[in-house]
């Protein structure tokens, strides 16, 4: 059921036994069979003799000619690794690419530092900090990805009668009850002994709607009198009120499927210390990237690594944290911590955090069993990871997961990571302006020639880059790291900065969803610090042509690496301008394309055997055969199937043409509705296609993708502000 | 040659219906020789392959006149071979009857005088209810198919069948054992729903068909044409296909050419 996230070379080794990736992966199996790896002395002389040589490769210093020769040989070694099967040689990859990142930032701090002015040592630390950053962030995500532990579903015991009690929890605030009531009717519909299934609508927003729309299908719905701690507050008074065993919680837009319980229940059974189990966040509508760019569903999208990769390497480690929904948490131990922990505002990795601290288990299982609305704007999208990093700020301030009693060195390793990795925001834009200290100021940021820097940097880089290719493939392009980050760094290095010096300050935001764009627009709010960083970029590539034609004294080679450096700049930031033009959002319902059998019954008493294309809460589009004549307006029942299950609902036709038919739902009672989302949102297989089926990654192509892209969002730019020049 | 017998508890279950477009289904499946026998005295089969009802040849008369029954054997355009009942009157379908309670294999001997290759697959529509023809046809049948309707009456029914089938068929080696098929179902009514639901959870893999209420059928029968035929996209034609299927599954028959 999840996905396969092996290179296409274990595909090919598995198809031809006699191929050279079959015969490569038999060897691997067989070197790493020799029982003396068994032998605790032959592991220690290995480790002693990898780590002295991994130091001479690190540390020797090397001519240019000499440093060229050796790193197109190790590059070479990792592009042939990279075309064979297994996790050897993924580590392999690893391996050479610390070596050569190593390498490089070890020649960057002994040989390139010797500064000579003021201005040079400030823009050049500053510089070698950032570099450390990423360096190091590099370094950690090896470690938490390089072997995911793709766990997979335990079933639960056949016998029924000792399946746990469940509270389902769905906070809500102030979201539509138009988005929550499609949670609540899946959340009722889980296959799970009724008796022990208890759905709550956890109101924070105290809603007369919520109330009697609850009462009316039988559910519990819990408020409180005040609003304090927000979500982690909603649900911590819940868990006052409530009794059962475990609690589920989804965000009030995440549709569980109705296998949700059985497929995730199992390892509760399996291991008793488990105290909480997370599944992928997967969105049916697409993120503001995905509908800006045009990407949705042809290319991974930026949650889809940390669900895909980094989630699933952290498990490995028993550091998968809690992310707020699509989870189970058993009540014992998270009353034993205290609830919901409420002094950070990213409330569910830090509850998980201090789960681990007191040695309970957390697992994370890769199988999509719900699924949800991404945000709907840039500017949502940009609020919800503003509050993601600075809680994580807020986590490394107040509880670091470094220090403290409890914690295995993985955990505080992938936790560290977690939190790390969100201070991206000034290294990214150190990144984005050190090319311009040289074609501005002419400071020399590196004490070094063009031609070393490139044979020491360029190696660092392609090799990070075809490593992590084969690690995050299919949930991550290459460069787009580069494009996510851009677009973010502006707006959470401020709060993420704040929250680290004083965690108290800021406030929680909550996500808004669910929305239409009704006309197409340019949020040149939020796209403000991508122009000007852009407009500096394009000045900086005018100064440096000019200085190329008419100043003298300047080093060609190392005005043009400046070059270089500055138009992938300009590019990283064409694509982030690309973003904040908001493309027209149309259905205010999100639909979902699922082939599924279905028939309609005409008023004639006439019926027609046809196929679901995509489905939302309203309607459906059918494929029906050639030439098939409905006319709009006219009442049918549309039958929808899964396996012997039958749903029938009245359904108006709005569209009918080329074998396509349009319909919307008419007037469908509470129980049909209900029986609607059984029969559509929460199919056990609904979401479990899609995911990370989207092609797999080739880095020239994503260089490409993110060039045109690029290039696309500065066109885009000049036209919105040549017409808003215009007099009206 | 497979014999299946398809029978019900009680009337207007669409039985006649049922039978004719079934064995249309099979042999568009590839089957290659497909006979139905009509052992019903409302000589309704017939029509359902293009026969004329006022015809006076059946098998009843043939039996009485001591004809053989392939005398009386015709094929439909469709390809199906069909032995009708006939026309008779009270007197002769009182003899006849009375000749099937003397010889109560008189069926099976006079279907295995037929001839028929070896993958050949016999259908038998039959009255309603107990009778001498349900009793020549459960003694025949290597399959017996209980049609049945989703409501409360049709349900409580299906036992008085299921002795039948035990008392003439169980005790044979070659009867492979009952079918069902749940007709004229309605996913839109709640009790239709809750009853086809009560027999897929008691009768699993036995249920091998729930065709759903469609007036295509009656609509074919009046143009004279099959419901595969007429409404090739509608859902009782869809619902027949994969009945014959899994009939084809179930019953061990021999198709050529079955794709799924």
């Amino acid at each position: 059921m999840t996905t396969d996230q092996r290179p296409r070379a274990d595909e090919l080794a598995d198809e031809d036994s006699h191929s050279p990736q079959a015969r490569w992966r038999a060897l691997a199996v067989a070197v790493t069979g020799w029982q003396v790896w068994q032998h605790p002395v032959a592991r220690m002389v290995a480790v002693v003799v990898s780590a002295l040589l991994m130091g001479l490769v690190i540390s020797v210093p090397l001519e240019l000619g000499e440093q060229i020769m050796f790193s197109v040989g190790s590059f070479a070694a990792a592009i042939l690794l990279s075309k064979t099967p297994g996790r050897l040689s993924t580590l392999a990859m690893i391996v050479l690419s610390i070596s050569a990142s190593s390498r490089y930032i070890y020649w960057r701090i002994t040989d390139t530092t010797g500064f000579t002015n003021m201005l040079d040592a400030a823009f050049g630390y500053g510089l070698v900090l950032a570099e450390l950053y990423a360096f190091s962030v590099l370094l950690i995500g090896y470690f938490q990805t390089a072997w995911p532990l793709q766990r997979r579903p335990v079933p639960m015991p056949a016998d029924v009668s000792t399946w746990p009690s469940v509270d389902v929890f769905v906070p809500t605030y102030n979201e539509p009850l138009e988005v929550v009531r499609q949670t609540v009717f899946s959340a009722i519909s889980m296959d799970w002994p009724a008796d022990r299934l208890n759905v709550f609508v956890l109101d924070d927003g105290r809603r007369e709607e919520f109330r009697a729309f609850c009462e009316e299908l039988g559910v519990g719905y819990l408020t409180r009198d005040n609003n304090n701690h927000a979500k982690a507050g909603n649900i911590n008074e819940a868990l006052k009120v409530t009794t059962s065993e475990y609690v589920a919680i989804f965000d009030c837009d995440h549709i569980p499927t109705r296998s949700f319980l059985q497929v995730c229940m199992g390892w509760f059974f399996n291991d008793t210390k488990l105290a909480m189990l997370q599944t992928p966040h997967v969105f049916f509508s697409p993120d503001p990237f995905e509908r800006n760019l045009d990407t949705f569903h042809s290319m991974p999208n930026e949650g889809e690594l940390f669900y895909g990769i980094v989630q699933d390497g952290n498990d490995l480690w028993n550091a998968a944290f809690f992310c707020g929904s699509c989870a189970i948490i058993k009540r014992a131990p998270l009353m034993e911590v205290g609830g919901i922990a409420v002094e950070t505002v990213t409330e569910d990795a830090h509850t998980a955090l201090k789960l681990s601290r007191l040695g309970y288990n957390t697992a994370y299982l890769e199988v999509p069993q719900a699924a949800g609305l991404a945000t709907e704007s840039l500017s949502g999208h940009v609020g919800q990871r503003i509050r993601w990093a600075r809680g994580m700020a807020q986590i490394a301030r107040t509880d670091n997961p470094l220090f403290g009693k409890g914690l295995k060195f993985g955990q505080r390793l992938c936790y560290l990571n977690a939190m790390l990795h969100f201070f991206y925001g000034l290294p990214r834009l150190v990144f984005l302006t050190a090319p311009l200290a040289y074609l501005f100021f002419g400071a020399q940021v590196f004490q070094a020639t063009a031609l070393m820097i490139t044979a020491y940097a360029l190696p660092h880089l392609a090799h990070a880059s075809v490593t992590n290719s084969r690690i995050q493939g299919r949930f991550r392009h290459s460069f787009w790291n580069e494009v996510y980050e851009s677009v973010l760094a502006w707006y959470i290095m401020r709060p993420v900065l704040v929250a680290f010096i004083n965690p108290k300050l800021g406030k929680f935001n909550v996500t808004a969803k669910g929305g239409v764009i009704k006309k197409a627009y340019f949020d040149w709010t939020i796209a403000q610090p991508y122009v000007v960083l852009l407009l500096i970029n394009l000045l900086g590539i005018a100064v440096g042509v000019w200085k190329l034609f008419y100043s003298s004294g300047e080093v060609t080679t190392t005005l043009i690496i400046n070059m270089v450096w500055t138009l992938y700049n300009v590019i990283l930031l064409g694509a982030s301008v690309a973003v904040a033009s908001e493309t027209r959002q149309i259905r205010g319902t999100p639909r979902v394309a699922a082939v599924l059998p279905a028939a309609i019954r005409f008023d004639t008493g006439r019926t027609l055997v046809c196929k679901v294309e995509d489905f939302s809460q309203h309607g459906l589009a059918l494929t029906v055969p050639e030439g098939t004549v409905v006319s709009t307006g006219s009442r049918i029942f549309v039958s929808l199937f899964r396996s012997t299950e039958e749903g029938v609902f009245p359904a108006i036709v709005t569209f009918n043409g080329k074998g396509r038919l349009g319909v919307q739902f008419d007037n469908l009672s509470l129980h049909q509705q209900a029986e609607l989302a059984s029969l559509t949102f929460a199919r056990a297989d609904a979401w479990v296609d899609s995911w990370g089926a989207a092609q797999r990654d080739k880095p020239l192509r994503s260089l490409k993708s993110v060039i045109k892209i690029g290039l696309s969002g500065i066109g885009h730019l000049a036209v919105t502000a040549v017409k808003s020049l215009k007099p009206r | 040659m497979k014999i299946i017998a398809v029978a019900s508890a009680k009337g207007g279950v669409g039985k006649t219906t049922l039978t004719a477009n079934l064995a249309t289904a099979l042999q568009r499946l590839g089957m290659q020789t497909v006979l139905v026998l009509d052992l019903d005295p409302q000589n309704a089969l017939a029509l359902h392959f293009g026969g004329d009802p006022q015809s006076l040849a059946g098998v009843s008369r043939a039996t009485l006149t001591g004809q053989t029954w392939s005398s009386v054997c015709a094929r439909s355009p469709s390809g199906v071979h069909v032995l009708p009942y006939g026309l008779v009157n009270e007197t002769d379908r009182i003899a006849y009857e009375h000749h099937l309670g003397v010889h109560p294999e008189w069926v099976t001997q006079q279907l295995q005088s037929l001839g028929l290759p070896p993958d050949a697959v016999v259908l038998i529509d039959t009255p309603p209810g107990p009778s001498v023809y349900m009793q020549q046809a459960l003694t025949a049948a290597h399959v017996a198919v209980l049609v049945s309707l989703p409501d409360a009456a049709s349900y409580a029914a299906l036992a008085l069948m299921q002795r039948l089938v035990a008392t003439y068929c169980q005790p044979r080696a070659n009867f492979s054992g009952a079918l069902y098929v749940l007709n004229q179902v309605d996913g839109a009514r709640q009790l239709s729903k809750d009853i086809t639901r009560l027999m897929q959870d008691g009768l699993g893999a036995r249920l091998v068909g729930v065709i759903h209420e469609d007036q295509a059928v009656r609509e074919a029968l009046a143009s004279d044409q099959s419901v595969l035929d007429y409404d090739p996209h509608g859902q009782a034609a869809d619902d027949l296909r994969q009945c014959a299927l899994r009939l084809i599954e179930n019953a061990g028959l021999t198709a050529v050419g079955v794709l799924q």
